[in-house]
């Protein structure tokens, strides 16, 4: 069972894996080719030899018949198995590694690049990911499921190029989902108002850095983004949690992601990317009294980061990042560059 | 002037380059290719081609900028931040903005142009190190700097963007969000336990009854493969003697650590055929109430692996290679 580690120094929580320990001679440095298509594990046909699956949309009662399905990452981070406990040892604090760790594959076919789902398929996806969520709902170990997606080696997407994202549920929430909800709660408590639905005020009155809206979604580069081209997507009705997205705001999401990464690909010439999307941790009864105004202070959103620039000793050794692309050139850029089909 | 912004949700500040934005066509997604030597205006012969050095290691005197030095201080031809100005803090209705007042220095670390660290010889390293504090101490004279981060990186994938060995000086306005938090957390420990963090780490590393995270040690240093390391194969030296500031390092000092830099390079190299990594030396802020409950120390971090968006949204770091196992196989290896 891999280990969690807690850093005494910043609070930091990391996860020691001893199961899948690599090898220094492991590690690769080059980026490797493509694999071939007829080895993919997650192309529709390859059903019986590859993962376990643990939820799929489908149109009828044939196996092979799937639309989206989730398996189960075959070398977990976390476990969903045994009991969770905590110890310390010295000065440090541990946890072992209870929690979930699924791969949602977004097409049966050999797309490398969400861009290119039309828009019912990323909706698919998108209610996939909320289904997800609702199954670990009442399990009372999890405090955290974030949802995510690496695109792309530089991204660390892996050697294989099938569209797919991630699903990893946590025992602890974790440091920066943290950071964020205490930031926005210092904001609640001081103008009682959401800080986010004050970013998205702004943001469309100033109208310098939104990318594209719909009805009910709105992307914009965001004033201190990190990375060149940032992206980030909110939903306009104030809502912390993602799972509770209603039809209409599962469909203009999908609209909007197909929109943006579909201008990112075409701009920046299919760049590796991120995204993750931010929302609220489960509020369980024992920690009722930390997260009473959660409802009112968070906004759930996606946040999209392009993999185009090497994270260096000065953004590890400070927390700042070195962004070379004004997030208002940015925007202006994506604004103009004409989405893919 | 670019412009340092803060993030109302996190807290984090970041620098806009919002003087010299660049387009599209200026990024290639494909990977770095290297000049070659004859280009390098870091080798010896090519003073001309850098800003005017701001101070140099040489055996015997000479002019600035000509040839014969051991190494060499110059200003950052791109700077991330620039040295003249006030400070200048504005809000811009929920953001907060600052300009990006600072100074950006490199540290040519020798005139080999095909010399890494594990290459060059302690007394070589030492120079550097030499380097590093005195350019700590001469920066600090500005009142306006509270921070001066030194750091170092090698290889393309540790966004180095010469092969010539470098390392290069930040001088900050302000205490950056990662220093803060590590300054908090020491402070709240100390508070407490009325003990310093780092030398509880050192004491318990070396009583350790189970598996040793450490690498090797010598009169002043620990080296260790901290318990919670981030990345595989993290390394962190650790000064024996409680000091919250690097630029207080004795002359002795720098000549152990010198020692201890070539030897964990050499035994990366050997592991890992010359692996990119980053350094970064941990200290206390300048120009500030005082920190002498941190202590200063070095981590090195090989690029092994590349963080992904998983380790973006949570902060959460996923290591493929315990740290037990780790410094095993740095303590075994045969350099």
């Amino acid at each position: 069972m891999p280990e969690l580690r807690k850093d005494p120094v910043v609070g930091r929580w990391v996860i020691v894996a001893t199961e899948r320990a690599a090898r220094p001679k492991d590690f690769k440095h080059p980026a490797p080719a493509e694999q071939k298509v007829g080895e993919c594990p997650f192309c529709r046909g390859k059903e019986e030899h590859t993962y376990e699956e643990l939820y799929a949309l489908r149109d009828d009662g044939n196996p092979s018949n799937w639309r989206v399905k989730v398996v189960r990452n075959k070398t977990p981070f976390l476990a969903p198995s045994g009991e969770l406990w905590r110890k310390g040892k010295g000065l440090y604090d541990l946890i072992n590694a209870v929690g979930a760790h699924e791969i949602v594959v977004e097409t049966p076919e050999h797309i490398g690049s969400m861009a290119d789902l039309d828009r019912d398929q990323i909706e698919r996806v998108i209610y996939t990911y909320v289904q997800r969520i609702k199954q670990y709902k009442e399990d009372k170990h999890l405090k955290y499921m974030m949802i995510f997606k690496n695109s792309g080696w530089e991204a660390g997407g892996g050697r294989v190029l099938h569209t797919r994202s991630q699903v990893i549920g946590t025992p602890v929430n974790m440091k920066r989902v943290k950071e964020e909800l205490e930031n926005a709660k210092r904001y609640f408590d001081y103008h009682d108002r959401c800080l986010f639905c004050d970013v998205i005020r702004q943001e469309r009155e100033l109208n310098e850095r939104v990318v594209s809206e719909n009805k009910d979604m709105i992307a914009i580069c965001p004033f201190a983004s990190r990375f060149p081209y940032e992206v980030w997507i909110f939903p306009k009705r104030h809502s912390c949690d993602f799972y509770m997205v209603d039809d209409d705001e599962r469909r203009s999401l999908a609209g909007i992601l197909k929109d943006v990464l579909g201008r990112l690909k075409v701009l920046l010439n299919d760049p590796p990317y991120n995204y993750v999307i931010h929302t609220a941790p489960f509020r369980r009864n024992t920690h009722k009294k930390y997260w009473t105004t959660i409802e009112d202070d968070y906004h759930w959103h996606l946040e999209i980061t392009p993999r185009l620039t090497k994270v260096a000793g000065f953004e590890w050794g400070t927390g700042f990042y070195i962004c070379t692309t004004a997030p208002e050139n940015a925007a202006k850029f994506l604004k103009e560059v004409e989405a893919g089909a | 002037m670019p412009e340092l912004r803060k993030d109302p949700i996190v807290s984090r500040w970041v620098i806009v380059n919002t003087e010299s934005p660049y387009t599209p066509s200026d990024y290639h997604v494909e990977e770095h290719a290297w000049k070659g030597e004859e280009n390098c205006p870091f080798c010896s012969g090519h003073e001309n081609q850098t800003p005017a050095e701001i101070e140099a290691i040489r055996d015997f005197p000479a002019a600035p900028n000509t040839p014969g030095w051991k190494v060499r201080t110059i200003p950052n031809k791109f700077p991330a931040l620039r040295i003249e100005g006030d400070l200048d803090k504005r809000g811009d209705g929920v953001f907060d903005r600052l300009n990006g007042i600072g100074a950006h220095e490199v540290v040519i670390d020798s005139p080999h142009h095909f010399k890494g660290m594990a290459d060059l010889s302690v007394d070589e390293i030492r120079m550097i190190v030499r380097a590093y504090r005195s350019r700590s101490l001469d920066l600090r004279r500005d009142r306006r700097f509270k921070y001066v981060l030194i750091f170092k990186n090698v290889g393309s994938p540790a966004g180095a963007s010469l092969e010539h060995g470098h390392s290069q000086l930040i001088a900050l306005p302000m205490v950056p969000k990662n220093v803060h938090e590590e300054l908090m957390g020491t402070r709240k420990y100390h508070a407490y336990h009325e003990r310093c963090i780092f030398c509880d780490i050192i004491s318990q590393e070396k009583d350790s009854e189970e598996e040793s995270r450490i690498v090797f040690e010598n009169k002043d240093f620990l080296t260790i493969c901290p318990l919670t390391s981030r990345f595989p194969f993290e390394v962190w030296i650790l000064p024996k003697t409680h000091n919250h500031d690097f630029g207080l390092i004795s002359d002795e000092e720098i000549g152990t650590l010198s020692s201890s830099i070539k030897e964990i390079v050499q035994r990366l190299n050997k592991i890992f055929k010359v692996p990119a990594y980053n350094y970064i030396i941990h200290t206390a802020p300048v120009n500030t109430e005082s920190f002498e409950e941190y202590h200063w120390h070095i981590e090195i971090m090989p690029k092994l692996t590349r963080v992904a968006g998983f380790e973006w949204g949570s902060g959460f770091y996923l290591v493929p290679t315990p740290p037990e196992m780790a410094a095993r196989y740095l303590r075994e290896v045969k350099i």
